[in-house]
């Protein structure tokens, strides 16, 4: 699992690469920390996580998500999923975790 | 070994209404379309090939009760729920063509729906009958005892005639118990809860784990588990809630969800899961979805053997 950070006006984007499972739930959830991080830092409100290059999240990954939603409400800061791809939309809604996340199809949408 | 469920809803009994009875037949009369069956048997084998199983059948309603063919000719059963009833009818049957009479209980925690099923368990009345009460809760007696004071049950614990013995068990500590290896690892849930490995002379190993929250907080004691899993040939698992429920309103409840159990059961190698304590308010159709979508869960997230994922109804009999 891979990701980087990019700081736009209106948002912090993290862009996932890879898997996030048992073996990389933590540094997914680090990257989640520094994201918000960031998003206090620079007065923005806004996390977008781009999902558009995930092969899949497990149990571990949704909730590291869950974790960090909590770490951003905290700091009135929101977390948006975007992009998922077909796997990503299934493990959504199989989770029930699009009912936990506001989804957008791209990185861009509001 | 041979596992059989006893009782497979969490929290409560519940039984399908004469409009769900009436909803399932009306259901079948149409897939039949006009067909004739020549006998009852040609009727099941169609409603085997054409319904699916909540059309067709039921997952059932009897609070927890697995009970376990294994060991050396004693029974073994997981907890006490309302579906100890039946299998204590069925095992007297089994009892008068020569079955010995000791009964190895192994109770996962003592909250109402896993123990409510005992003041109901005939063998308990046969003065020839042995039961052992296995619990790693030091307050086990005093559970059974307190459903069966005046004020909740009309006949007291001390009428009771079989020799019945309570035995403590420690977390981590293996037991050989008439022919069966038996450890138990404490779990996340009120009153803690515990989760039980068996493994017989064979090697076949189940894992009985009800009633048991991963929380997101605390994922890192989730080796433990997978430790406790290892290999096993059939987990029987608490995925009573979806996963964002599991995190959000039913936090802190003390259950877990399907996507927790198919992770756990994947690092831990295990052959086959078996969904379990399913929520009293799901209809068949309910489970059957959370069933098929677990499947699929499976199938998205697989890396190396793939695990057979089978959902527990009443009635269930899983040979290892």
């Amino acid at each position: 699992m891979d990701y980087s950070l990019e700081r736009r006006v209106e948002t912090i984007i993290m862009r996932v690469a890879g898997r996030v499972d048992e073996s990389t739930w933590v540094a997914f959830g680090e990257g989640l920390s520094e994201a918000i991080a960031q998003a206090r830092q620079h007065g923005v409100s806004s996390v977008t996580i781009d999902l558009a290059m995930l092969d899949y999240m497990s149990s571990r990954g949704l909730r590291a998500l869950t974790v960090a939603k909590r770490e951003a409400d905290e700091a009135d800061v929101t977390i948006t999923l975007a992009a998922p791809n077909e796997v990503m939309r299934e493990i959504l809604a199989i989770s029930r975790y699009d009912k936990l996340f506001t989804i957008t199809d791209t990185v861009e949408m509001k | 070994m041979l596992v059989r469920f006893w009782g497979t809803r969490g929290s409560l009994p519940v039984a399908p209404t004469a409009d769900t009875i009436r909803r399932k037949v009306a259901h079948a009369l149409v897939s039949a379309n006009g067909k004739r069956f020549d006998n009852v048997s040609d009727a099941e084998a169609f409603l085997d090939r054409e319904l699916s199983f909540a059309a067709g059948a039921t997952y059932g309603g009897s609070t927890p009760c697995v009970e376990l063919e294994a060991g050396d000719g004693s029974y073994f059963i997981c907890d006490m729920g309302s579906g100890l009833r039946p299998f204590g009818l069925e095992s007297m049957k089994r009892n008068s063509e020569g079955h010995r009479k000791t009964y190895n209980f192994f109770q996962s925690h003592l909250h109402w729906d896993h123990i409510m099923g005992f003041p109901f368990f005939a063998p308990a009345f046969d003065p020839t009958a042995i039961i052992r009460i296995h619990a790693a809760h030091p307050d086990a007696e005093d559970a059974l005892r307190r459903q069966q004071e005046e004020i909740s049950f009309p006949v007291p614990f001390d009428w009771l005639r079989a020799d019945i013995q309570f035995v403590q068990l420690t977390p981590g500590e293996p037991y050989e118990i008439d022919g069966v290896r038996v450890e138990t690892k404490h779990q996340q849930h009120s009153h803690v809860s515990y989760g039980y490995r068996f493994t017989d002379a064979d090697g076949r190993t189940v894992i009985y784990s009800t009633d048991s929250e991963h929380k997101p907080a605390k994922m890192e004691e989730e080796a433990a588990f997978i430790d406790f899993f290892r290999e096993a040939d059939l987990v029987i698992c608490d995925t009573m809630y979806s996963l964002a429920e599991s995190v959000s309103m039913k936090e802190d409840w003390g259950h877990s969800s399907n996507l927790v159990a198919v992770d756990l059961c994947h690092e831990a190698g295990a052959k086959c899961l078996a969904l379990f304590h399913h929520e009293p308010t799901y209809e068949d159709e309910d489970i059957q979805r959370m069933h098929e979508e677990s499947i699929r869960y499976e199938e998205l997230t697989r890396r190396e053997a793939p695990l057979e994922v089978i959902c527990a109804y009443d009635g269930l009999e899983v040979r290892l």
